[in-house]
């Protein structure tokens, strides 16, 4: 059961009631999360997860303090906002110390769908069942993963800020092998709205692809044409190995840094077409509008039409530096042109290999955004616009904006709404991608 | 003691009481004797569940204490300390897990949650294809402390400030050092577990993880490079930061921060490498410790992290390196982060082989997935992040056994004509099924002859996990053997957490292949 927004208030009120500090900001989050889990197309674990947690902050003399606790009786209340005191007391002066939020305004987000919050046990173990049925139908050994996330988020400041906003998330990830295990495929989707969650088409497509990568070949690694699915682009996009993060590029160490101190804001780095934006107010989107500090989020541009436009500062730095905070990141990437469709990228393709997702990405050089990963579940040669044969899976090590540098994008497509594979529900909004090169340094044996 | 006066006293009235939940501090159990208070409460849980039908249930009343502070420069970032309590409660209904949790701790909500998990596991057993079937052990009573010296929730916050910040200080000092940031975080596990078998169980452990990270900026160039700390977590008290020599690390990683600016840029090949435990504690986790799960082998992990070129048919039969190695699983090394009395099955801490003379014997297992294999009991892998999560396989502290000699570092750098001296540990990134893998470092030292030469830049190895292993030509002796491992060891739907430790010694590995990771952006 989620905290209303008036029970939040009430809570956090009481917490800064017992607040003898100069400063001081209370947040509030209460969760709703049951899963169901099954592999090798039997049930595995299901589960329900109710929770509260409150965390104080609390400056003294513009020292700084933190505690938690998942109890919110008033005794614990007051218990951590001792604790927190204590521990201001003592802590070194904080020099990046800002006041906390007087009153903000807020434009409300649209992520909470009533319908997403009544979880029906016997309906959901039944749609696992149906997409086990199609696994077993299709001869296809199933795995996949059905969680709902029901999250209430508040904050509050000794300076009169209150914040309150609650968002809803169903979501299925299926992944089918071939019981030979030469075959993998894996498709997933989420949405604030369960009624939009279509679980059979998840079904319908991981095990499509589990079928069509059988018998994959071997190529030689080197430099190919590419497309990539939305989720292979979600999956780079969202690894951390790109970061707009300005104190980062104004200290140096950035992408976007450049030699002698300056930045890359106002270079065209990128393709012309490409804008990289953030937007939690996008309806495909509809994330949550404030940081947990209450700082309300911003529409903004860090890439418009290929040109580096703006990084994203915290409070603190953007302060230092004259500019506005970022709040928190909802990351878009669209084009400036309409978007071709997959089936279009695919048709109009000379030469490609055509990857449905990447896997363990990690950083290897934060100065060029360069990253390594694999391949998973699903790489096909495509020549003259058919796919021809599955293709076995390969490590690559390519720098993201070189990736979507000025030459290197063929087509963009239109975007939707994915989140990473790597065990992510945060969304994006990103449309696949046709590039002209992307490096894939050695083959991988694995399925 | 007062606190254990408390539960004494509120012991006989057990319908009544709330475990009073704000209580943050707790003595570390010494007698055999476990606590009366949770063990009233899980009654609730357990005559609940077997009343609505369940044939095994269990609970978990779980505290979990955290304390970080971050630092950078000269000045502190963040002072934060954390409580988190509850519980969790798992029923088998049918042949079905279901799984409930709540912060609410108290008898009520123990039935009602309990409840919950009953009706999931009732729900999902209507359309269950295989019933899970329990490895047998023996129920067991027992208290448990992990083998700390100094609780650093009792060490005065100031000293642990002053001594990050004086880290900070040194590294400033040198010449080109441009930023560093440091920082310790402490956690306090008090676990709790009883079962419908009979076991009640109570665990206290602690371990800390304390980092920095020195960055040299070449503000002509553009150029910058890192060096972070090599001594990892521990499941260690605070006489971790007092024995270990963070301040003359701190400084050889300002020194070498700075000299990696100059290095020389690695030309792509094959070279030999001896690869010192503060990096190779990672590539054992990867290729080893994941490859040996039995869950992944089984495909039960294949929707997140992957299954494994491991399949149960190989136990005895594969190769998996050269017959010097012996890689061990264990949850019982001293100071290893995964180490524990029992798992979360209520199984005894144990240590056994995975791979033996270069040959895969054996798996990692948990109570449900021993049968599977036709074991009769479990090597005791169970495990969650916190009294909210779902218990499943994780891995133990897994370690590479040092060489029968004492073998130096000295003397396996003799023996390469062409090679790499590897230090830290760096990037990693491993395929799905643990065969394709590569690994970067914190530092690079060319080999020439038999002679470490000068600092390297730009490299990072990759390799097949079983070409790698059965590459193994050198292996250094118990004197070179280090303990590393990872705070944040991530598997599973719902994603968790694990900590879990490898130890090696320093070891020598023939003609891997070495990329040069640097991409120009002019």
């Amino acid at each position: 059961m989620l905290l209303t927004e008036n029970a939040s208030r009430e809570i956090t009120k009481k917490a800064l009631g017992y607040v003898t500090a100069d400063d001081a900001v209370v947040t509030l989050e209460s969760d709703d999360y049951s899963h169901l889990r099954f592999a090798a197309n039997t049930f595995l674990t299901s589960g329900r997860r109710e929770g509260v947690s409150a965390r104080v902050t609390v400056w003294i003399g513009r020292r700084r303090g933190s505690a938690s606790t998942t109890d919110v009786s008033d005794a614990a209340l007051k218990q951590a906002v001792e604790d927190a005191q204590a521990f201001a007391k003592l802590a070194p002066v904080d020099v990046e110390y800002l006041p906390s939020l007087s009153q903000q305004t807020y434009k409300p987000g649209e992520g909470y769908v009533e319908a997403t919050a009544r979880v029906d046990l016997p309906a959901r173990a039944r749609q696992i069942s149906d997409a086990i049925a199609q696994s077993e139908k299709a001869k296809i050994v199933g795995a996949g993963f059905h969680q709902v996330q029901l999250t209430s988020r508040a904050s509050a400041t000794a300076h009169g800020n209150f914040h309150y906003e609650r968002g809803s998330m169903v979501s299925l990830g299926m992944t089918a092998r071939t019981p030979d295990g030469s075959g993998s495929g894996y498709f997933s989707r989420n949405h604030f709205d369960a009624a939009r969650l279509d679980t059979a088409r998840i079904a319908r497509e991981a095990i499509r692809r589990a079928s069509d990568s059988k018998g994959a070949r071997m190529l030689p690694a080197g430099s190919y044409p590419v497309i990539l699915e939305a989720q292979a682009v979600a999956d780079l996009l969202d690894s951390g190995g790109m970061s707009f993060d300005a104190r980062n590029a104004d200290e140096g160490r950035s992408v976007f840094a450049l030699p002698g101190g300056a930045t890359r804001v106002g270079t065209r780095l990128f393709d012309p077409r490409i804008n990289i934006i953030s937007d939690p107010w996008r309806p495909e989107l509809s994330k949550f509008t404030a940081a947990d500090d209450g700082l309300p989020a911003q529409t903004m541009y860090m890439v418009r039409n290929g040109t580096v436009e703006s990084l994203r500062y915290t409070r603190y730095w953007a302060q230092q530096k004259n500019k506005q905070p970022s709040g928190p990141l909802a990351l878009i990437l669209e084009p400036s042109t309409p978007g071709v469709s997959l089936d279009e990228m695919i048709k109009t393709a000379k030469r490609a290999l055509l990857v449905a997702r990447f896997f363990y990405i990690r950083t290897v050089d934060p100065r060029s955004a360069s990253v390594t990963g694999l391949t998973r579940d699903g790489v096909w040669y495509v020549e003259n616009g058919e796919i021809k044969y599955p293709v076995r899976n390969f490590r690559f090590n390519q720098s993201i904006v070189l990736m979507l540098g000025p030459g290197n994008v063929d087509a963009i497509g239109v975007p939707e709404r994915v989140a990473s594979s790597e065990g992510g529900t945060d969304p994006l909004l990103v449309p696949a991608l046709r590039l002209n090169a992307f490096n894939f340094t050695s083959q991988s044996d694995a399925v | 003691m007062i606190r254990r006066q408390f539960l004494k006293a509120a012991s006989t009235a057990v319908g009544a009481v709330t475990l009073a939940p704000w209580i943050l501090e707790r003595e570390a159990a010494e007698a055999a004797e476990v606590d009366a208070v949770k063990s009233a409460l899980a009654e609730a849980a357990l005559t609940r569940a077997k009343l609505l039908g369940a044939s095994y249930a269990d609970i978990r009343i779980n505290r979990y204490r955290s304390e970080s502070i971050t630092t950078r420069e000269r000045q502190v970032q963040n002072v934060a300390r954390n409580q988190d309590f509850g519980f969790g409660v798992r029923v088998l209904v049918r042949g079905t897990w279901g799984f409930a949790a709540s912060s609410i701790v108290t008898p009520e909500e123990i039935r009602r949650v309990t409840k919950t998990a009953v009706d999931i596991a009732g729900a999902n057993a209507a359309f269950q294809r295989r019933r899970v079937t329990l490895a047998p052990v023996d129920p067991v009573t027992a208290s448990w402390k992990s083998a700390f010296e100094k609780d650093p929730f009792d060490v005065p916050l100031d000293d642990k400030i002053q001594f990050l910040l004086a880290l900070n200080g040194i590294a400033l000092q040198t010449t080109g050092v441009s930023f560093v940031n440091s920082s310790m975080s402490w956690v306090n596990e008090q676990r709790f577990l009883a079962t419908s078998e009979g076991s009640r169980i109570e665990q206290y452990l602690i371990r800390g993880q304390p980092q920095f990270n020195v960055t040299a900026v070449n503000r002509e160039t553009g150029d910058f490079q890192n060096r972070r700390s090599f001594g990892g977590p521990q499941a260690r008290g605070y006489e971790y930061m007092e024995k270990y020599p963070w301040k003359a690390e701190v400084q050889q990683a300002a020194d070498e921060a700075v000299a990696k600016l100059k290095a020389t840029s690695v030309e792509p090949g094959r070279y030999d490498l001896v690869i010192h435990p503060t990096n190779l504690w990672l590539t054992i986790h990867e290729s080893c410790g994941h490859s040996t799960e039995l869950d992944r082998a089984l495909w039960w992990e294949a929707d997140y992290a992957g299954t494994s070129f491991l399949t149960p048919d190989k136990a005895g039969k594969l190769r998996f390196g050269s017959p010097l190695v012996n890689i061990v699983a264990d949850r019982v090394q001293p100071t290893g982060l995964a180490t524990v009395g029992y798992d979360d099955d209520g199984v005894k801490a144990q240590r056994w082989y995975l791979v033996k003379d270069g040959m895969f014997v054996d798996w990692q297992t948990t109570r449900d997935l021993a049968p599977l294999i036709g074991r009769k009991t479990s090597y005791g892998c169970l495990n969650a992040d916190s009294w909210g999560s779902v218990p499943f396989a994780r891995m133990p502290n897994v370690s590479l056994e040092p060489g029968a000699q004492d073998t130096s570092l000295d003397e396996l750098v003799a023996g390469v004509e062409k090679g790499i001296l590897i230090y830290g540990d760096g990037s990693w990134s491993i395929d799905q099924q643990r065969y394709n893998f590569q690994f970067g470092g914190q530092t690079f030292r060319e080999i020439r002859n038999g002679k470490i030469a000068g600092m390297m830049r730009d490299v990072a190895y990759q390799s097949r996990s079983t070409d790698f292993w059965g590459a193994c030509d050198g292996l250094g002796g118990r004197s070179t053997y280090e303990l590393n491992g990872s705070f944040v060891d991530g598997k599973g739907e719902p994603g968790q957490v694990g900590v879990v430790s490898h130890g090696c010694p320093v070891a020598r590995f023939r003609q891997i292949n070495v990329l040069n990771t640097s991409v120009s952006m002019t």
